[in-house]
């Protein structure tokens, strides 16, 4: 058992000790910071939709209507209802947008009402400086007025250049709508603005009550929360069996594998490497579950995550880091080069990648007939259950169990496999065996 | 003293190939074999099921009298025909790496790489990284950690291999510090003149099978009483007289001495004596074969016939060297 303690801290020194892993721990967060700064960067506050519509109207209404709307301003107000009205959240978003005056410039052109939309058309290929058209809405008879009570009403149609950014479209979009709506409610005597107070309920609230609090309910975090439990164990054990590949053909490779082999025995080293990068994969993770805690509790969130849950993640990690790893090696044993073992590894990357189609459906339905399945099926089941586990609904506490029994079973079932590929690739070079030919290695060892 | 290395019946093969076939050996405590024969003859295959990293098909096998070398990894000393270092790693942290792997005390540590790193003229380089080590030099520290758990058992594969005269004597040197030591020593090499030089028995294996297991006094006392060696004093003197001895049937020229070949049964003696008188000679003395001429035969000499009639040559009882 020393032994493998030496090999495990030789492989863990050797591996935080550099430049490279320092650089690759703080690459994810600095990768993340820099892309969100970078979107920022490039979102361009100032932005406003130009160009000019012309409509074809046979209401004769709308245009002038659309017109008021521009110039009332009363588009920035309505934004920011509808974005008070999504989430309280977002109301600091609404003021910004109150306040600034980011309204579209359009340019409305009424069309007369004998113009061809047709003829019209081409305009929309035209370059703004030579007179060409942003939009062209031909406005249906009927969008103010329906044709009777049962029928429903008209709509417009909307053709826009090729060039169109989407931003301008929805401001078109917005634009039309909302004088069309006015018109409607003009046209049957009603007032919006008493119809909109009647319509909106603000300042509702969810409270989340638990066992030993209440605390207000964070519909997004319980999709996120299970996603970044998933992203913890993901990100240790691809940077952990990379690494343990890595590392076994550098042994390989530079043949010092032998000069080990005559001091420990081949179950010995693979133990070694295994907890050496297990340990390395704990401490990036631990640094990254630590950063979210801490995020959490400044928002005052650390209430959302139960204990135990991190108690899970540390258990799941472990039997999900020795069933990769200990094939990640096996890899590496086989293989003389990196390159060699691309084509055994795409089973292994398949594997660990599945998790990601398998998040949005399980933590929206922890305890479906999928849910469940995949819970139990290594060697997904590790992060099956724990997706669960992170769930607003967590499975009952047997099952987590059972999961862990079948994740432990396999782990033993996956080094049995591995220790066999590693005894017999270590020491042989040439030719990269196949899949065939490890199963006959397997066999044989 | 019993046996440091015993193999019985042992059969290792790969595929359809037969690697080591029924090899029986056996090499006393204390002893310093030489393991010898032609490339792929089965010599790392043996050496590696020694050391547990390959296992027998059959047979038996026993290292300082445990059934496996897993059990007694700590008293062997092993330099793998294929080894490396740790690149990216300093000299002397390698070495205590290898020191905690094959059990060395800790507090004794830090001494023995400083003495070992002396004994392999290389005491400055503990703190160097391993890559920045010359080929030669990576090769001594590789030797001085095969031998940091001043092992009972040391197994050397080719471990002159690359090395230049120098380092080859200075490695040599140590080789027989470790024998003066105590320990038993097992060494393949394909440098003859070193394992003439060295051992005390030499094993040879060809196609998997054990041709040759005697010491190496026996392999180098068996005269060919049918060869007469002479150096002449004079090198230009006319050595042509030396065909009209009787019994002389063929006189060969070489570089700076002359060779006679003997018909079958003559008197080695007489001839011998006739040669005096008949021209002043620097050196004279029956032939023997060196290690490197039976290697070459067995391996460079052509049929299987060949080399049996020199197995079997090899193997009879050693004829007495002839007095001059």
């Amino acid at each position: 058992m020393k032994k493998v303690f030496w090999i495990a801290l030789r492989e863990f020194i050797a591996t935080v000790a550099t430049k490279a892993f320092v650089i690759g721990l703080l690459f994810l967060p600095v990768i993340v910071g820099v892309t969100l700064f970078a979107i920022n960067l490039m979102n361009d506050d100032d932005y406003r939709a130009v160009g000019k519509i012309a409509i074809l109207d046979p209401t004769g209404r709308v245009t002038a209507e659309a017109r008021q709307v521009l110039s009332s301003n009363a588009m920035e107000a309505r934004l920011a209802s509808q974005l008070r009205e999504t989430d309280s959240l977002l109301a600091a978003s609404a003021d910004l947008v109150e306040s600034l005056d980011i309204g579209p410039e359009f340019t409305l052109m009424q069309l007369s009402a004998d113009a061809s939309i047709d003829d019209e058309k081409q305009y929309l290929l035209l370059p703004p400086e030579a007179g060409g058209l942003l939009a062209l809405v031909e406005i249906h008879a009927d969008a103010i007025e329906a044709e009777s009570t049962e029928s429903d009403f008209g709509s417009y149609d909307l053709y826009v250049a090729p060039n169109i950014d989407d931003r301008e479209s929805d401001a078109v979009e917005f634009m039309l709508e909302d004088a069309i709506v006015n018109l409607r409610f003009e046209t049957y005597g009603l007032e919006r603005e008493t119809i909109d107070r009647l319509t909106r309920i603000s300042g509702e609230q969810s409270i989340t009550v638990t066992e030993t609090e209440e605390r207000e309910t964070f519909g997004a975090l319980n999709v996120m929360l299970p996603a970044a439990f998933m992203f913890l164990l993901l990100i240790g054990i691809m940077g952990g069996g990379q690494g343990l590949m890595t590392s076994t053909i550098e042994e390989k490779s530079s043949r010092v594998v032998e000069v080990l082999l005559s001091a420990v025995s081949p179950l010995e080293l693979m133990a070694g490497k295994l907890f050496g990068f297990m340990s390395v994969a704990l401490v990036g993770m631990i640094i990254y579950l630590a950063a979210g805690l801490f995020a959490l509790t400044s928002f005052s969130l650390f209430g959302l995550i139960d204990p135990m849950l991190i108690v899970y993640l540390f258990i799941f990690f472990v039997i999900a880091f020795f069933t990769v790893g200990s094939v990640m090696m096996a890899i590496g044993a086989a293989v003389n080069e990196l390159r060699e073992a691309q084509s055994l590894m795409m089973p292994v990357t398949i594997l660990i990648m599945m998790p990601w189609f398998l998040w949005l459906p399980i933590s929206r339905d922890p305890n479906s007939a999928l849910s469940v399945s995949v819970s139990f099926i290594p060697p997904i089941n590790t992060f099956g259950m724990l997706l669960r586990l992170s769930s607003t609904e967590p499975p009952p506490t047997w099952q987590v169990w059972l999961s862990i029994g079948i994740g432990l079973l396999f782990v033993y079932v996956s080094i049995w496999c591995a220790a066999r590929i590693f005894r017999i690739g270590l020491l042989l070079t040439g030719k990269p065996p196949n899949f065939k030919t490890l199963i006959r290695w397997i066999r044989a060892g | 003293m019993g046996d440091a290395i015993r193999l019985e019946g042992v059969t290792k093969t790969f595929g359809d190939m037969i690697a080591v076939d029924n090899l029986d050996l056996s090499i006393p405590t204390g002893g310093l074999y030489g393991f010898i024969g032609p490339n792929g003859a089965g010599k790392t295959t043996t050496i590696r099921m020694l050391m547990s990293i390959l296992f027998p098909d059959s047979g038996t096998l026993q290292v300082l009298g445990h059934g496996s070398a897993l059990a007694a990894k700590d008293k062997i000393g092993y330099l793998p025909e294929e080894r490396g270092v740790y690149k990216n790693m300093r000299v002397g942290a390698y070495l205590k790496f290898i020191a905690r792997l094959k059990g060395v005390a800790e507090n004794t540590i830090e001494d023995r790489i400083q003495t070992l790193l002396g004994r392999v003229e290389l005491p400055d380089v503990a703190g160097k990284n391993c890559e920045d080590l010359s080929k030669g030099m990576q090769q001594k520290i590789q030797f001085a950690a095969a031998i940091i758990n001043e092992p009972q058992l040391l197994i050397l594969d080719e471990p002159f291999s690359g090395l230049d005269p120098v380092s080859m004597r200075l490695l040599r040197d140590q080789i027989v510090a470790e024998h003066n030591r105590g320990a038993t020593i097992l060494f393949s090499t394909h440098v003859m003149p070193q394992a003439e030089e060295i051992c005390d028995h030499v094993i040879m294996i060809h196609r998997g099978t054990k041709v040759i297991d005697a010491p190496i006094q026996a392999i180098l006392g068996q005269y060919d009483t049918g060869t007469v060696i002479i150096e002449p004093l004079d090198v230009a003197a006319d050595t042509s007289d030396l065909a009209k001895i009787r019994g002389v049937e063929a006189v060969h020229a070489r570089d700076g001495h002359v060779e006679l070949h003997l018909a079958e049964g003559t008197d080695q003696a007489r001839v011998m004596r006739r040669v005096i008188t008949t021209l002043p000679v620097a050196r004279m003395e029956l032939s023997r074969p060196r290690l490197e001429d039976i290697f070459v035969r067995l391996v460079a000499g052509g049929s299987d016939e060949d080399a049996d009639e020199l197995i079997s040559e090899l193997n009879s009882p050693a004829k007495a060297p002839a007095a001059v």
